[in-house]
């Protein structure tokens, strides 16, 4: 391969990881935006949508067979199952603490992301479950750079998803309540919003797309453990704060930036895939030091 | 006045709790949870039903043996907390021992408590330096293996190699033995790759092996995430040979890999199914457990058997004495002669080469 093989074919790996990343980076930043709360159950929500996705593949598998009309079906089932999933965790876990100082409820997020880890850990036994997706083998070769219908499909429909996300928040009625929460919840209360119905809209929606990028996931990847949330949900958090934590757009942008980043710090001579994490991180830092908000993150006052 | 008396309570409960010992017991260090769960069940299932085997008869000394799981879950941390419970609970002996990483910080634990520890599928050299002396090793070592690699890997003519590892004790351990072989061989390491634990997406490492484009790629680490890379650098359009460690020759593999782990060479100790003395114990471990045993599970059983003859040519459960009968260990174990060299570890290699074949392991030489 010639180095501009090797640049496409990172940039074609930097997007499907991306695009992970942009889908529960998502959830983190419209939680933040509504109720303030960096949830940090969030990557084990994907985790689950794994499970749940597994879980109906293996019953809808032998009706529709296990290539992608199945992972898509599964993908639905889990969508909604875990977006009422995200909801019962709102309700239970942090619609008493919403009054309470930060710290209180940022601590039970954590414990809930441990509930979900450690439940999941329980039922498993702590085992890798193959997710039994056969997704084939077929791409598009363009010299040695190599794209596979999988990854394109992936990316299709993580941007689909986004897409539709964007279109519910500037267009529909819920998403422009969603907006004038994050500036100020008590002013929305007085002006009639019901906001208790929007932040679990909210939740429903974020979770939602964490349940897709894990079924997606699982299916591409070939499996799921209880696990597999911890590191994509710290990397998701990253993307949000590159982004602008509270941005959607900065959501989507940070999860492919950091994607990139991964997959050509791996190129990188003298470095090389061992230092890969530390080079992605060095550059959250940065971006913390040189610019707070995120890329796309204004003030406190315009967020979301 | 309290502190004494306390003690004196505490030198008098132990004084009757001596003699009173109805049971011997014996610690099972394994992974029964994480990423390596598959193997550590097998372990312990394994380690199980041996002692029923030597209760059967008679027990030990004339004392039935029970066991006590301590669960590493493959992760250096949660071992020294297992080892500590191993030690706190009085077992005469422990058997097991999976992940190199995991074991190595519990040789320390079950050194300063004199307790005698078979270590039935660990095999990282990085064991043999930290031993203090009590530990003894019946899987081939991480040398052993490498041995055989590079065996292998000449047999088919490759000449480069690409040697991903996942950073552990085991399989960076391993990695870095095949490189500095293969490279003294006159052969190139053209990339040598880490990949983190716990990561789904390697498609950044395939790149780079597809852009150094070597004969084979060698994975080092375990199963579960090898079988991820298996599938990424299948799907990616890598044709060369793919060849796996000892800790990926779980059948675990192809179903995470699934029809990407077809010809995939896996160096392996011996797994039940290949050995001539094993047809017994595979029936009697399928008829305990509900499935047939696993590839750590033939080294446990016989570990534990290891240990009980031991304890029983020592005379006693003074740990010097087993230590001592461990060392002059002359055993037939189903998965071979056990006799150790002076540094405790198994005096042969015990390595096969296998290979995927239609969903599983068979034997490719």
């Amino acid at each position: 391969m010639s180095v501009f093989d090797i640049f496409l074919q990172q940039l074609v790996n930097g997007l499907v990881l991306g695009s992970f990343y942009a889908l529960v980076a998502l959830g983190y930043t419209m939680i933040y935006g509504v109720v303030k709360l960096l949830n940090f159950a969030h990557g084990d929500v994907y985790m689950v949508g794994g499970f749940v996705g597994f879980l109906v593949l293996s019953v809808v598998a032998p009706m529709v067979g296990p290539g992608w009309t199945g992972v898509a079906v599964s993908m639905v089932v889990a969508m909604i199952a875990v977006g009422f999933l995200g909801v019962v965790i709102q309700r239970v876990a942090y619609q008493p603490m919403l009054n309470a100082p930060r710290l209180s409820i940022l601590i039970t997020a954590l414990a809930v992301s441990l509930v979900l880890q450690n439940g999941v850990l329980t039922l498993t036994h702590g085992q890798y479950q193959p997710m039994g997706a056969d997704l084939g083998f077929g791409g598009v070769n363009l010299g040695l750079l190599f794209i596979s219908y999988n990854q394109m499909i992936l990316v299709g429909t993580a941007a689909a998803l986004m897409i539709a996300l964007e279109l519910f928040v500037s267009r529909t009625q819920y998403g422009r309540a969603m907006r004038a929460i994050s500036i100020d919840k008590d002013m929305c209360r007085l002006m009639g919003i019901n906001v208790t119905a929007v932040i679990a809209v909210t939740f429903f929606i974020g979770s939602a797309l964490a349940a897709a990028a894990g079924t997606m996931a699982g299916a591409y990847y070939g499996s799921v453990w209880y696990f597999m949330g911890f590191l994509i949900g710290i990397k998701a958090f990253t993307a949000a704060v590159i982004g602008g934590i509270g941005s959607i757009p900065g959501a989507m942008l940070g999860g492919l930036i950091l994607g990139l980043l991964e997959s050509f710090g791996t190129q990188i001579p003298g470095i090389g895939s061992e230092w890969k994490d530390v080079f992605s991180f060095a550059v959250l830092i940065l971006v913390l030091v040189l610019k707070p908000t995120g890329l796309l993150g204004k003030s406190e006052q315009e967020r979301m | 006045m309290k502190l004494t008396t306390l003690l004196a309570t505490t030198a008098i409960a132990m004084a009757l709790a001596g003699p009173a010992y109805a049971e011997m017991k014996i610690g099972i260090l394994a992974p029964t949870t994480g990423s390596e769960a598959t193997y550590g069940q097998d372990m312990a299932n394994a380690v199980n039903l041996a002692i029923s085997e030597i209760n059967a008869a008679g027990g030990v000394l004339g004392e039935q043996l029970s066991s006590v799981i301590g669960d590493d879950g493959c992760d250096p941390q949660q071992a020294v907390n297992a080892a500590s419970k191993l030690a706190s609970s009085d077992v005469v002996g422990v058997v097991g021992g999976y992940c190199s990483g995991a074991t190595v910080p519990t040789l320390k634990i079950f050194g300063d408590a004199s307790i005698p520890f078979v270590i039935t599928g660990a095999n990282s050299t990085k064991l043999i330096p930290a031993n203090p002396g009590n530990a003894f090793m019946i899987n081939s070592t991480g040398n052993d293996q490498v041995a055989k690699a590079i065996e292998y890997f000449n047999s088919v003519g490759a000449k480069s190699l690409a040697i991903v590892n996942q950073g552990d004790a085991y399989s960076q351990d391993l990695a870095d033995l095949t490189k500095k072989d293969w490279e003294a061989a006159g052969n190139t390491v053209p990339a040598f790759e880490v990949a983190n634990k716990g990561e789904q997406d390697y498609s950044a490492i395939v790149t780079a092996i597809r852009s150094a484009n070597p004969d084979a790629v060698f994975w080092t680490a375990y199963y579960a995430d090898g079988g991820l890379l298996i599938r990424q650098l299948r799907q990616a359009g890598y044709q060369g040979t793919i060849a796996v460690g000892d800790g990926s020759n779980s059948p675990e593999l192809f179903g995470i890999a699934g029809s990407a782990a077809e010809g995939v060479i896996g160096f392996s100790n011996p797994i039940a199914e290949f050995l001539p003395g094993a047809k017994d114990f595979i029936a009697d471990y399928t008829a305990a457990n509900g499935s047939p045993p696993g590839p750590y599970a033939p080294l446990a059983y016989d570990g534990m058997h290891l240990l009980a003859t031991a304890i029983e040519a020592a005379g006693s459960t003074d740990p010097a004495a087993i230590n001592a009968a461990l060392m002059d260990a002359d055993y037939p174990g189903i998965a071979g002669q056990i006799t150790f060299t002076p540094e405790n570890t198994l005096a042969r290699s015990n390595f096969v080469v296998l290979k995927g074949n239609g969903g599983k392991w068979g034997l490719a030489q």
